[in-house]
């Protein structure tokens, strides 16, 4: 069978299966064990209640267990052990770590990249959302400015090979830069500290289209009403956008932001495509990539970092779902 | 009409300049990919891919063919042309000086004379032809020529040709789609099912749920290959379509349920009360009221996670066996394109191309989908 | 349930899959080069049923060069044979053994992952024959078997590893008729090297290219260069017991070879586009300041595979040339090469994997691969006639004639060290750090592996 035949069945009987076990199951709770007739009635809706939505969640929590919590869990145990996986040492590899000062630079460089790429992707995809929303070739500016999130790895990589190459009959950077007259060709990937700001440029420049597609989004849901009114008492577009629209799509920024966020904290292959990692430019993915199967329990430990990374952005998503939820 | 003139939202001339500004700071670098996958890699090499377009000005050796050597009047002469091999060129070059030493290859202006270094001379002409001349007949190998020469802008669709040929694209295509479309739709309707219940159900550990999604997004994937490798021998299901179907759909449903819970949770109560006032199941408001509402959401996770599964190349190394049969477009790439042994840049462009063709429609589709008014009305994600 | 059914389906797809059945691109029996004799010998080796699958890093134009040598063992024994190249064949290696995916045979470029594989234990051991077979047969036998036997997991060293298809590292690539145009000799020691290198900046050109970049592999290039040197200033020995940590990697002796490769990158009138473009010049990129005009460099050193990366049309032995990385005159050291190799495991033991490796000690299943392209063997009974090209016999002598042959060290070395530390080293060492502070760290490194 040919593996689109393939694809295709699997779908159907995916997607029937998963809507029909929801339905089939709240079916027989509802008319089976917990029948919402003869005196138990109330009883039996509160009961069924109480079991349903374990029906919706069951498919979800099974796939997530077992494709991530479990691996995840024995990743942190694994993060106990020695490069063999044989003795105990506690919190011997955390320590290393600690002390490795490879790792540290990987560890400020990450902070750093968590710090600028979020902001700066939702910043402009905002932007971009905002100003693409009336203009009649929206659909073009948009698609140039979306293209970028399509594009897989290697093309991202080979793309900005031809910006920053350090070769003026290569690199355009260096092209504008000899044409505006500078003496010899500069590799910007050489330069401390900002060629982790030239490698997040290209990141920036991939997240950006897909900001601005959900922003833009967000913004032609706000309510005509609001924005009429605000118009009416004499409101300009700068004043519009800030005090009406940004705080209205407040819930849709921090999705974008952290999905960006997320995204920042597992790309590695960026800078391993551009600079593998050289120039003080390692993030904690690639040095954790670097121990991975060599020695799994350094790795795990620095996964275990990773996930500490996030929690504060954590913490602001639940925030807000406190205040939106209840 | 008149509210709509005056209307402080309209499109000034700024913002029209400002978006142009931005568009092309975003297109540019993809227009140098684009521009490369029409060059060949020795082109790629030697000029910015923004000369491209124009005439190029090319250095190159010509070694005159010492078999073609004729006598005349006791002189030895070999005659050519330096484009012999560029002879099917709808535009011929021209020279614009030659010369007969690799440091300096252009020494000499078109017309003029060259001395040989084993006596002799040279002349190349503007078109061209070139004349070699010595008293002493000249060995195996005759002097070489070097030319620097204006050449007409040269592109072709030999990569595209050699991409789409050679097999190289068009299984690994399919196959792509073959792993993408399930692992796109399954996670979303899973997850779908997982957000309603925690956007509108009550119960226990609702919010310690929420909160293990958002953190499960960051689980690296890394972690859980090996076992879930063995898990995947286990089951019997070993290396194929059905091992990166579930993968990808267990890897992907943290964003799934995260953004739709996200999405769901905006739906007005009044709606959901009311509906339940009125007797409505949990699977009529889910399928009637919140999945129609949150459409939108739907579609931008379903894209994310297509764009997602398309572009990967961890996921697939690990759970498609390597053979040819199965191979997706990524792994293709990497393995044979981009492979140590490989580097040819304009195949890679091209390839990039051709992989990016569906993200990008997939991206029109959900455009006009986002663009129709009835969905103006959706709630927003909070 | 339905993840069973399509199980099932998903397995017919896979074994539907075909099978490698390609021509045979020489006719058996037709060259006389060859030696028919052990193809057909292998006639009366019946596989007929079984499948047999090989991983290597091949891919590209290179995996169908051992397809093809594959297709004879097809034809002969009826087996059907899988090949699967991966340009990430080490990672993909590891998590298919650790998941009880692996396949028969996984051939590996680096020593340094076999033993660790071995240890783990994952490989099957060859046994003492083939031992035996490789000291009686290959050029420095001795050597070939060492750096294929390892400890395994209960410690005891047996052969692991088979080598099949070696690639010379040694080398210095130029262009001949800038050579001649320009004055200039081919050198037959380093000294005579560093001076030509020097007087090709007095007239005013650029004497090296030289790229270390290869995305997250940046910086392998620059291993060579020290390793090559360390060999050409220490005796064996002292790299011998470098390799294995014996003597630090700080060690004066190490940073002086070090500071030796600084000789040469590290002065900007020596490599083309100046140092600083050194560390991110793509290696494939690199080679091509060798063919502009007038010529951006007039030599690069890098490894006999380097010709796949030079302009289309350039004919090897006419348009470009090489010449052996010569030794230093005054350190009597003889003529050490240093080179790498493939080993050929057993990954899932199986009478198809055994064969193929009892097939890899006939000279045919050499002699098919030097007729193709960029194989070399130090096999002595595999007939130098059967070379592609007069380049590659030249090769393949200074394989056979070297006085000293050591492996690729990095290649030797735990895998964070051989492929992390010492590339991130070398690259930060091009870049301006001081040659004793990297070895430094690189030795660090090493000491927290322990």
């Amino acid at each position: 069978m040919p593996p689109l035949v393939m694809a295709l069945m699997s779908i159907l009987i995916g997607v029937t299966g998963c809507v029909g076990y929801v339905y089939f199951s709240n079916l027989v709770l509802d008319r089976v064990i917990f029948p919402a007739s003869g005196q138990t009635c109330a009883r039996n809706i509160g009961r069924a209640n109480l079991v349903r939505p374990w029906l919706f969640l069951f498919p979800a929590l099974a796939g997530s267990m077992l494709y991530l919590v479990f691996p995840f869990a024995g990743a942190f145990w694994r993060s106990l052990f020695d490069r063999e996986g044989d003795a105990f040492i506690g919190f011997a590899n955390y320590r290393a770590l600690g002390a490795d000062h490879v790792f540290q630079g990987a560890l400020a460089n990450s902070l750093l990249w968590v710090l600028v790429v979020p902001a700066a992707a939702t910043c402009l995809g905002l932007i971009a959302a905002r100003l693409t929303d009336r203009l009649r070739w929206a659909n073009l500016a948009r698609a140039a400015i979306f293209m970028p999130v399509t594009m897989s790895l290697v093309g991202a990589a080979l793309i900005w090979k031809f910006v920053y190459a350090n070769d003026a009959d290569i690199g355009l950077l260096n092209a504008i830069r000899a044409t505006l007259g500078a003496a010899g060709p500069l590799d910007v990937l050489q330069i401390p500290v900002w060629n982790s700001f030239f490698l997040m440029a290209v990141l920036i420049w991939t997240q950006t289209g897909f900001a601005m597609v959900i922003l833009s989004a967000a913004l032609r849901a706000i309510p005509r009403e609001i924005i009429e009114a605000a118009i009416m008492d004499g409101a300009d577009a700068t004043q519009i956008f800030l005090r009406i629209e940004v705080p209205q799509i407040k819930g849709t920024i921090t999705v974008v932001w952290t999905l960006v966020t997320i995204l920042v904290l597992k790309v590695f292959d960026l800078v391993y495509a551009m600079t593998g990692g050289n120039f003080g430019t390692q993030v904690l993915p690639g040095f954790m990539m670097g121990v991975m199967f060599r020695d799994d329990g350094r790795a795990s430990a620095v996964a275990m970092v990773l996930m500490i990374l996030v929690l504060p952005i954590l913490a602001w998503n639940i925030g807000q779902a406190r205040k939106g939820g209840d | 009409m008149r509210v709509r003139a005056r209307h402080p939202l309209r499109a000034c001339r700024a913002a029209n300049i400002a978006v142009l500004v931005l568009a092309l700071v975003w297109f540019i670098p993809t227009l140098g990919l684009l521009v490369s996958s029409f060059r060949e890699r020795d082109q790629i090499l030697a000029s910015g891919w923004w000369q491209a377009p124009l005439a190029a000005e090319r250095t190159f050796r010509v070694r005159a063919d010492a078999g073609a050597a004729v006598t005349e009047g006791g002189r030895h002469v070999i005659a050519g042309n330096v484009f012999a091999n560029d002879a099917d060129a709808a535009m011929p070059g021209r020279v614009k000086a030659f010369g007969v030493s690799s440091r300096a290859p252009a020494a000499f202006g078109t017309g003029l004379r060259a001395d040989l270094v084993g006596g002799g001379s040279l002349s190349v002409g503007a078109d061209g032809h070139y004349r070699l001349e010595s008293p002493r007949a000249f060995g195996e190998s005759a002097p070489t020529i070097y030319v620097r020469a204006t050449m007409p802008p040269r592109f072709s669709l030999d990569n595209y040709r050699r991409v789409l040929a050679d097999d190289v694209m068009v299984r690994p295509f399919v196959n792509t789609l073959a792993v993408t479309i399930p692992a796109t739709v399954l996670p979303t309707v899973i997850a779908a099912f997982a957000a309603y219940a925690l956007a509108w159900m009550e119960f226990r550990g609702r919010g310690f749920l929420i909160a293990a999604s958002a953190g499960l997004l960051v689980v690296p994937l890394q972690l859980a290959f090996v076992p879930l490798l063995k898990l995947h021998q286990g089951l019997g299901i070993g290396q194929g379509l059905v091992g990166i179907w579930l993968a990808h759909t267990g890897f992907g449903l943290p964003l799934a349920v995260y953004l739709l819970h996200r999405a769901m949770a905006g739906v007005p109560r009044d709606i959901i009360d009311c509906a339940r006032m009125d007797g409505a199941s949990e699977v009529q408001i889910f399928s009637r009221i919140v999945l129609p509402l949150t459409y939108p959401a739907l579609a931008g996770c379903a894209t994310l996670q297509f764009v997602w599964v398309w572009n990967d190349l961890l996921v697939a190394k690990v759970f498609l066996p390597p053979a040819d049969g199965v191979r997706v477009m990524t792994v293709a790439i990497t393995d044979d394109l981009l492979g140590s042994h490989g580097g040819d840049w304009g195949m890679l462009a091209a390839a990039a191309f051709i992989s990016m063709a569906l993200p990008l429609l997939v991206f029109f589709i959900l455009q006009r989908c986002l663009l129709r008014g009835l969905l103006s009305k959706a709630p927003e994600w909070r | 349930m339905k993840f069973k059914g399509m199980a099932f389906v998903a397995a017919v797809v896979m074994c539907a899959a075909p099978a490698l059945s390609r021509d045979l691109v020489f006719p058996p029996g037709v060259d006389d080069r060859f030696d028919w004799e052990g193809y057909e010998s292998f006639s009366r080796t019946d596989l007929s049923d079984e499948v047999l699958t090989i991983s290597g890093p091949w891919t590209g134009p290179d995996k169908v060069l051992v397809e093809n040598v594959l297709a004879y063992f097809e034809a002969a024994t009826g087996a059907r044979v899988s090949y699967a190249g991966s340009d990430s064949f080490e990672q993909d290696i590891v998590i298919a053994a650790r998941a009880g995916s692996a396949p028969n045979i996984a051939v590996f470029p680096q020593p340094g992952l076999a033993a660790d594989m071995a240890r783990r234990g994952y490989l099957a051991p060859l046994g003492e024959e083939t031992a035996d077979w490789v000291r009686a047969n290959y050029a420095a036998g001795e050597s070939w078997v060492r750096l294929g036997s390892y400890a395994d997991r209960d410690g005891d060293t047996a052969l692991f590893g088979f080598f099949y298809k070696v690639e010379l590292k040694s080398l210095v690539w130029y262009v001949p008729d800038n050579f001649t145009e320009a004055g200039y000799d081919v050198p037959r020691s380093m000294e005579e090297l560093k001076a030509l290198t020097e007087m090709i900046a007095a007239d005013g050109a650029t004497p090296w290219c030289i790229g270390l970049g290869s995305g997250a592999a940046t910086g392998w290039p620059a291993t060579d260069w020290v390793e090559d040197l360390l060999l050409r200033r220490q005796p064996p020995g002292v790299y011998d017991a470098w390799v294995e940590n014996a003597i630090p990697f700080d060690d004066a002796r190490v940073v002086d070879a070090i500071e030796d490769y600084g000789w040469f990158v590290r002065n900007g009138a020596f490599v083309a586009n100046g140092t600083a473009s050194v560390a991110t010049t793509d290696f494939r990129d690199s080679p091509k300041g060798l063919f502009t005009f007038p010529p951006k460099c007039y030599m690069h050193r890098q490894a006999s595979f380097i010709p796949t990366f030079f302009p289309s049309g350039t004919e090897i032995g006419r348009d470009v040339d090489f010449f052996y990385f010569p030794a230093y005159a005054g350190m009597d050291l003889g003529a050490p090469v240093l080179g790498s190799g493939t080993l050929w495991t057993i990954t899932r033991d199986s009478p198809a994997a055994r064969a193929l490796i009892a097939f890899l000690k006939t000279p045919i299943a050499h002699e098919l691969w030097m007729a193709q392209a960029g194989f070399l063997t130090p096999f002595k009974a595999a007939n130098r006639d059967a070379y592609a090209s007069e380049l590659q016999r030249a090769q393949g002598d200074i394989l056979i004639g070297a006085t000293t042959f050591r492996f690729d060290g990095s290649d030797l070395m735990p895998g964070e060290i051989g492929a992390d530390a010492f590339w991130k080293g070398m690259v930060a060492y091009t870049t301006g750090q001081g040659a004793a502070r990297v070895a430094r760290d690189i030795q660090a490194r090493w000491d927290s592996i322990r």
